[in-house]
């Protein structure tokens, strides 16, 4: 694998009129463009969540002082480039992508909505509605999995800039009128808060007019607020979400992980996470004891960072560098009592259905490698598994430009490069002590979407950690070894320090 | 003046983008495509792209949910796919999960209509041991009854996960409503209760592999930093003795449709969503139909078009508006799908979008709108394909659904010579109200149209 590296991938920083730029010059037929802004929405006011994305949605669904959105869409169409925008926590980035042909022409377009948007009134309602409905509606009813993880971190960061979704809440985005978009753009948006990546296909003159554009944004200094640190839970404080008729309930835990991928022990944790739950692989140790050996969900997994949409996504995508993570489980749907009941006659008088034990079989074996650790075999593997993948994060030239975007957060030039480095120098003995330095299953925070009908039944065994047995259908009984029910009835009484739960309605949530 | 810019930047579009010498050979692809076939039916494919030290090795297995004609056996292709990670006599499921990881890929596999995928990137410098895995679950695949029936739940668990979603609701729905004797009539996925059974067929699962993971319904795609020669060799070596087997299949027709048809999802708390799907043809190099059908989805209702600005834009009833048919190997559904703000409206935007297909029959499309659509079709692709990965997942879709992955150049060529005559033809053919499926989402119990309002087309 030594071999990727990436010949083409010739990363320098330029100090021209005092703007940071990557570049990535290479053989390809387009060029991609990325303007990273150091916002987000921790940059929304109080009262107003949902503006900075808002603002940034409507630079790329709003025209300019010279061409109106339409005008705009009937320019860009035949050249099928893309030009959208993508807010994190604490980074908004704009992209665009358009093959060598039209880079020019392109670009004189797009220079016009950076430089003078019009925000105007009409697209700023339309966008404002559709995200209102897609926070009210939409997100709570297209996929529970989604929904978990969103839920999850407003408990977790609750009382933080952290706490909102990105999209913002109901109320704040109610409150957000064209004059806050416009000033949030002044105040954000600026020439003293963004880097300019640029890959591909590309001259020094195109370069120069995009960067002599940048100078021109204005020169606000933004005010970018410190991120607080979130507190440890105290015990495991679990939120059910009801919703009528669901077949699975859907899993998202976090607790406060105070590393990033500038932190020294970094390297370690992500050897300890790709161990336990690498994302979508059937390898890992989660996937192994809930999915592969007792058939009851689609995949488990663990993160020590934000993985954005991973239930579309097998590679991470790029632009939501954070300062602050979380260690998270994701226990991807697993039956309710009314699936169950529906298709097992031999499960019909069961209350609730699999979460409990899916949740206690996760944290056991957190607990195990955070005392056990992993054995000399193991570390060899996985590091050699993470120092091949890794490399495959950066495929395209988006994706190496992103990559590249998202190592100057952290105050890293060049991420992967460096974590295989970190990698490479590794010890079991590090990533023992990493394990069990940050690992814990005392104080977390769980979210629970689930069905209507065992909320109660279920908040109560939660609160009473009562014996949870595998609910297997007869067919799967048969099948399996004795080490699974071996290992099952050490589990399924695990006491786990459950103190609080609440049963929270879906239209309670990301309300203010 | 538009119009003449867009032509010339076509032209130098398709002069520079064509590496191949042979002029017979230039198209859409920028890269040479060899192929070779082994004595046992298996295609080879192999695409030398400039990525040092990675490649996308890709199997594609020509059977799908399409395949599943047999009744209560809705959902066994992609079960299958499943089922080709549970081990096999060289290697257990465990051996063969820790083969995988030392391989350090992005690896794994998914079911659709018409076919199965499965592929990995990695180190080029690891094709070997690619080849190696690949060759033996699929010459050599075993699995124990009892990990047969432990998998069924995983596939149960996915079906729960996308089951959360109105708009999968309504996908099964509304295939299952539009079709009643063809496969389309269910999704990969299978029907719920067939995917509950799945613990009970594993007699079913040998014989659903020893149907076709033959290599006469397999084809290989390398892509990446490899040469022909290499892949080859490597191909004989590991798939030479694979039998070829002898199945072969008469899928179902679908009869024709003589009445609109409606397929509703009652969902609360979402906004209301309108589908127009009509039946559409079946994908074909030789016949342009479904190329033009693809223009008619870029210039009636893309961000450009004047009922997207109207009811988008400036009026704000519906919130998205896209159209577009899937290529598949039988005929399937070309639909215009509306997310509206109110549903009150709905009957109101079914009218209007039935009045733009209407207005395609009688009046030309205008020369410019046409030259730009087939612009951005053929600019799509072409920044598309940008990894081996991308590359082998494109090739992926022009051998499935045809056998041979260079038709991808016939496939775009078939772009190049739509006129608004082939326009306003296939309109007429394909947009009647008897080959039409409404497919909604309300917090109604059913879509119910008003009488008066119904389009007479």
């Amino acid at each position: 694998m030594k071999k990727l590296v990436y010949i083409f991938l010739i990363s320098f920083s330029i100090n021209a009129l005092a703007q940071e730029v990557v570049e990535l010059p290479m053989e390809s037929n387009k060029v991609v463009v990325k303007l990273a802004f150091k916002n987000g929405s921790v940059t929304d006011p109080v009262g107003k969540e949902g503006l900075t994305n808002l603002t940034a949605a409507l630079l790329s669904e709003s025209g300019s002082d010279t061409y109106t959105k339409s005008e705009i869409d009937n320019l860009l169409y035949p050249m099928a480039a893309s030009y959208g925008t993508f807010t994190d926590k604490e980074m908004t980035t704009i992209t665009f992508q358009v093959h060598k042909d039209f880079a020019d022409q392109f670009y004189e377009i797009i220079r016009s909505v950076l430089l003078h948007p019009s925000f105007a009134e009409q697209d700023f309602e339309r966008v404002k509605s559709n995200t209102l409905v897609n926070i009210t509606e939409v997100i709570k009813a297209s996929s529970d999995e989604e929904f978990s993880k969103m839920a999850l971190e407003e408990q977790l960061y609750a009382g933080t800039r952290y706490a909102h979704m990105k999209v913002g809440t109901a109320d704040g985005i109610k409150a957000i009128t064209r004059d806050d978009v416009v000033n949030q753009y002044k105040a954000y948006f600026t020439r003293n808060n963004v880097i300019i990546g640029i890959a591909g296909n590309y001259s020094q003159d195109f370069l120069s007019k995009i960067k002599t554009d940048i100078n021109s944004l204005p020169d606000t200094q933004p005010d970018i607020p410190v991120v607080e640190t979130p507190a440890m839970p105290d015990g495991i404080q679990v939120e059910l979400v009801p919703k009528p008729n669901n077949l699975g309930t859907a899993i998202y835990t976090g607790y406060p992980l105070a590393i990033n991928r500038a932190s020294e022990d970094w390297a370690a944790m992500m050897v300890v996470n790709s161990y336990l739950g690498e994302h979508r692989k059937s390898y890992s140790k989660l996937y192994q004891l809930i999915r592969e050996q007792r058939s009851m969900n689609y995949g488990d997994y663990t993160y020590i960072e934000w993985y954005q949409s991973g239930g579309s996504n097998q590679l991470p995508l790029t632009g939501f560098p954070r300062s602050q993570n979380y260690f998270a489980i994701w226990i991807r749907p697993v039956q309710t009592a009314y699936s169950l009941k529906s298709q097992y006659s031999e499960l019909k008088d069961i209350e609730t259905g699999q979460a409990q034990f899916a949740l206690r079989m996760a944290l056991n074996e957190i607990e195990r490698v955070k005392n056990e650790g992993l054995t000399q075999e193991e570390f060899e593997l996985t590091r050699q598994f993470l120092r091949s993948y890794t490399k495959l994060y950066i495929q395209t030239p988006d994706k190496q430009l992103g990559f590249l975007l998202d190592s100057k957060f952290y105050g890293l030039n060049n991420y992967i490069s460096e974590l295989d480095i970190a990698l490479s120098k590794l010890t079991l003995a590090e990533v023992n002590a990493a394990a069990a330095k940050y690992l814990q299953t005392d104080n977390m925070y769980v979210t629970m979407i689930t069905d209507k009908g065992e909320a109660e039944a279920l908040k109560n065994s939660l609160l009473t950690n009562k014996v949870s047995p595998m609910s297997y259908s007869n067919v799967v009984r048969e099948s399996l070894p004795e080490e699974v029910f071996n290992l099952d009835e050490e589990v399924e009484g695990l006491r786990i320090n459950i103190k609080n739960v609440k049963v929270i309605p879906p239209e309670d949530l990301f309300i203010d | 003046m538009k119009y003449k810019i867009i032509v010339i930047t076509l032209c130098v579009f398709i002069a520079i983008s064509c590496s191949p010498t042979k002029e017979e050979e230039q198209g859409v692809f920028p890269y040479e495509i060899h192929q070779a076939k082994l004595e046992n039916g298996l295609n080879v494919v192999t695409v030398p792209y400039n990525s040092p030290g990675l490649a996308s090795f890709y199997i594609v297995v020509r059977a799908g949910s399409r395949n599943e004609i047999e009744p209560g056996k809705t959902g066994f292709a992609h079960f299958f796919e499943h089922m080709m990670f549970r081990g096999t006599e060289k290697y257990s499921k465990e051996q063969y999960s820790e083969a995988l990881k030392a391989i350090g890929a992005a690896a794994n596999a998914n079911t659709w209509w018409d076919r199965t995928v499965y592929h990995m990137t990695g180190n080029a410098g690891m094709l070997d041991k690619m080849f190696e895995l690949e060759s033996d679950r699929f010459m050599n695949l075993k699995y124990s009854e009892a990990d047969f029936k432990v998998e069924a739940g995983a596939v149960k668990g996915e079906y729960t996960k996308n089951y959360s979603s109105p708009y999968m609701k309504l996908y099964e729905k509304t295939y299952n409503t539009a079709f009643t004797e063809h496969t389309y009539s269910h999704t990969t996925i299978g029907f719920w209760e067939d995917v509950v059974d799945m613990p009970n067929q594993y007699e079913y699962s040998l014989e659903f592999f020893n149907r076709f993971y033959r290599p006469e319904y397999c084809t290989i795609i390398v892509v990446g930093d490899v040469t022909p020669d290499k892949v080859d060799a490597l191909a004989k070596e590991y798939f030479g003795s694979w039998e070829h087997g002898s199945y072969t299949q008469e899928i179902p027709k679908e009869p024709e449709q003589t009445e609109t048809r409606y397929a509703h999802v009652q969902e609360k708390n979402f906004p209301p969503v309108l589908g127009l799907n009509y039946k559409d043809p079946a994908f074909s190099v030789e016949n342009k139909d479904m190329a033009v059908l693809d223009v008619i989805g870029s210039i009636a209702f893309s961000e450009k078009s004047p009922i997207y600005k109207k009811l988008v834009v400036d009026e704000r009833k519906v919130r998205q508006l896209d159209a577009g048919g899937l290529d598949m190997v039988d005929p399937g559904l070309w639909s215009v799908d509306a997310v509206l703000v109110n549903p009150d409206d709905m009957t109101e935007i079914k009218n209007e979008i039935e009045g733009v297909l209407e207005k395609l029959k009688t009046e030309p499309v205008d020369s410019a709108d046409l030259a730009q659509a087939i612009s951005h079709i053929k600019y799509n692709y072409a920044m598309d394909i940008d990894s081996p990965d991308a590359i082998a997942n494109s090739l992926s879709w022009y051998t499935w659904l045809t056998g041979d992955p260079a038709s991808v150049n016939k496939a775009y060529a078939r772009y190049d010579n739509i006129t608004p005559e082939d326009v306003m033809d296939v309109a007429k053919r394909y947009f009647v109200p008897q080959h039409l499926t409404v497919s909604t989402i309300s917090a109604d119990e059913e879509y119910v149209e008003p009488e008066t309002l119904k389009t007479d087309m």
